[in-house]
């Protein structure tokens, strides 16, 4: 039987796997940021009370951060075929728009979880390093709770892929990376910060993604601390998505009106 | 359900026939020898008409050759032919199935070389081919249309290369194998020895001959030589219109011409 979604799923994974942007970006930076915040949270005196670098609280944000270079590389896959004459001829073939977005998604997806694996198992490395042991259980949750936040991440990749040019697409999503970044409560504690940050991080959805991660590695599944953060990713992932099949349809579409 | 048709008549380009006992009448009839056939087929852009009333059929295993200028509306045509491009006006036919309403029976019975060479740079050849076969071959029938598209086109020695990597002309190659590896019924090639030195553009021209036996092929250039050494039969365009159309000996009779460049020069000339 013809799948043509797995096909170019297949074609576009071989495409990233090949461009070793996607391994700087995807794998190397997020580890190295890893390594870096470790080293700056060995630094903090302990009497200071900060514990959002620790590695419990670090992997999960680590992870989210990692996911939002996922997007960029979404994007990037999607408007570097829009620019080139492929997708084009793509559109003769009996491939349909579903095909595409799932041919986009699912190596997206791959990435993610290859990505989040590295994380915690660098995770894991650092905190038998540094004395912090985190539990194998929870980290191997996290990998399954950052699915929902991979999803949004490639569904947002998808939709600025869809929607900009190869030039506004990927600055639209470094504004989006430093912006998740910010109140997605990564670098620092936004809901200890309160006010007008704590609020625009309680109307996206990327805190929700992290305090997701956080809680899955340290095996907190109660109510405020997992199962609403992984909801609303959850609701989030499943909504983007659905927009980026709709917009990449209708592009599609009008492509070929 | 059987559909049990009885051809009665043919009259004028007209099909009188009965289906399942019903008298019908197909005007300007889709024969079976005919691959393509339009009737008006237009195409307005807001400020411009790049296709206007075109109307024509295409011969099931003939070599086709649409000439004509930049603009002239060869492109736009083989895009509405394709699913690329929804018409305006007017109506086509691929062996049967309209364009817009039957788009996806069309897909599967249509290939297309583009005129910017649609490759996936960072595959190689042979993931390439592999790529655009399983979008519609079967997966046991891959392996075996893979290895004959590389030999059709003497691509052996690239087959593991990087498509980014290849020439021109070996990309063009490659663009024009990929279109033919879903065993399209009809194959389209949209200027293809377009930029290739002479050498290059014989050889595939020999590869372009050896294909004529398989399929029904639609051809856009810019080169007579390449449409008088290739093409059954010639529609010339200019201005969105069929201007001429013929073998090219009918084109020589009609314009009282020697060769195709001067054939299209008086033709165009005409046109204006």
């Amino acid at each position: 039987m013809k799948n043509r979604a797995i096909a170019f799923a297949k074609r576009n994974l071989i495409e990233m796997s090949r461009d070793s942007l996607s391994y700087i970006f995807c794998l190397a930076f997020p580890l190295a940021m890893l390594i870096i915040m470790s080293i700056v949270n060995e630094s903090i005196p302990k009497e200071a009370g900060m514990t959002l670098f620790r590695i419990d609280n670090l992997s999960g944000g680590i992870a989210i951060f990692g996911q939002t270079f996922v997007m960029l590389f979404s994007a990037l896959n999607v408007t570097k075929d829009r620019t080139g004459s492929f997708l084009i001829r793509l559109f003769a073939s009996p491939m349909k728009s579903r095909d595409f977005i799932g041919g986009y998604f699912l190596p997206m997806a791959v990435v993610a979880v290859l990505q989040a694996l590295v994380a915690f198992v660098s995770s894991f490395v650092v905190s038998l390093i540094t004395g912090y042991e985190l539990n194998p259980v929870g980290l191997m949750l996290a990998v399954a709770a950052v699915i929902p936040s991979a999803v949004m991440f490639i569904a947002i990749g998808t939709i600025f892929g869809t929607l900009f040019s190869e030039k506004a697409a990927p600055g639209l999503c470094s504004i989006l990376i430093s912006l998740g970044s910010f109140v997605g409560g990564i670098w620092f504690d936004v809901e200890g910060t309160g006010g007008i940050m704590e609020k625009i991080g309680k109307c996206l959805p990327f805190l929700y993604a992290t305090k997701a991660a956080r809680a899955a590695i340290k095996l907190d599944l109660s109510k405020d601390a997992f199962l609403i953060p992984i909801l609303v990713t959850l609701c989030c992932a499943l909504v983007l998505s659905a927009v980026a099949s709709l917009l990449f349809g209708k592009k599609m579409r009008a492509d070929l009106s | 359900m059987t559909a049990h048709v009885i051809i009665v008549s043919f009259s004028r380009g007209d099909v009188y026939y009965y289906l399942n006992g019903k008298q019908n009448i197909r005007q300007g009839a889709v024969f079976m020898c005919d691959a393509i056939v339009t009737h008006g087929l237009t195409k307005r852009y807001k400020d411009k008409t790049a296709v206007n009333g075109v109307s024509f059929n295409v011969e099931e295993g003939k070599l086709v050759a649409l000439l004509g200028v930049n603009g002239a509306g060869k492109t736009t045509s083989i895009r509405m032919l394709t699913c690329l491009s929804k018409p305006s006006d007017g109506t086509a036919e691929v062996f049967g199935h309209d364009v817009v309403k039957e788009a996806d029976a069309v897909k599967h019975l249509v290939g297309i070389s583009t005129q910017d060479t649609a490759v996936a740079e960072n595959l190689t050849v042979k993931e390439n081919l592999e790529f655009m076969a399983s979008l519609y071959l079967e997966k046991e029938r891959i392996a075996g249309a893979v290895s004959e598209a590389v030999k059709a086109f003497g691509l052996e020695e690239f087959v593991n290369k990087k498509a980014k990597h290849l020439s021109g002309g070996w990309k063009r190659k490659l663009s024009i194998a990929m279109a033919i590896i879903g065993e399209p019924k009809i194959l389209f090639l949209d200027e293809p020895t377009l930029g290739l030195d002479v050498l290059a553009r014989r050889k595939l021209w020999t590869e372009i001959e050896a294909l004529k036996s398989r399929m029904t092929i639609v051809l856009t250039t810019h080169y007579m030589e390449e449409a008088e050494a290739l093409a059954d039969r010639i529609f010339v365009m200019i201005d969105g219109r069929i201007a001429a159309e013929g073998t090219l000996n009918e084109l020589e009779n009609r314009t009282g011409k020697k060769g195709l460049e001067e054939v299209f020069i008086k033709i165009a000339e005409e046109g204006k």
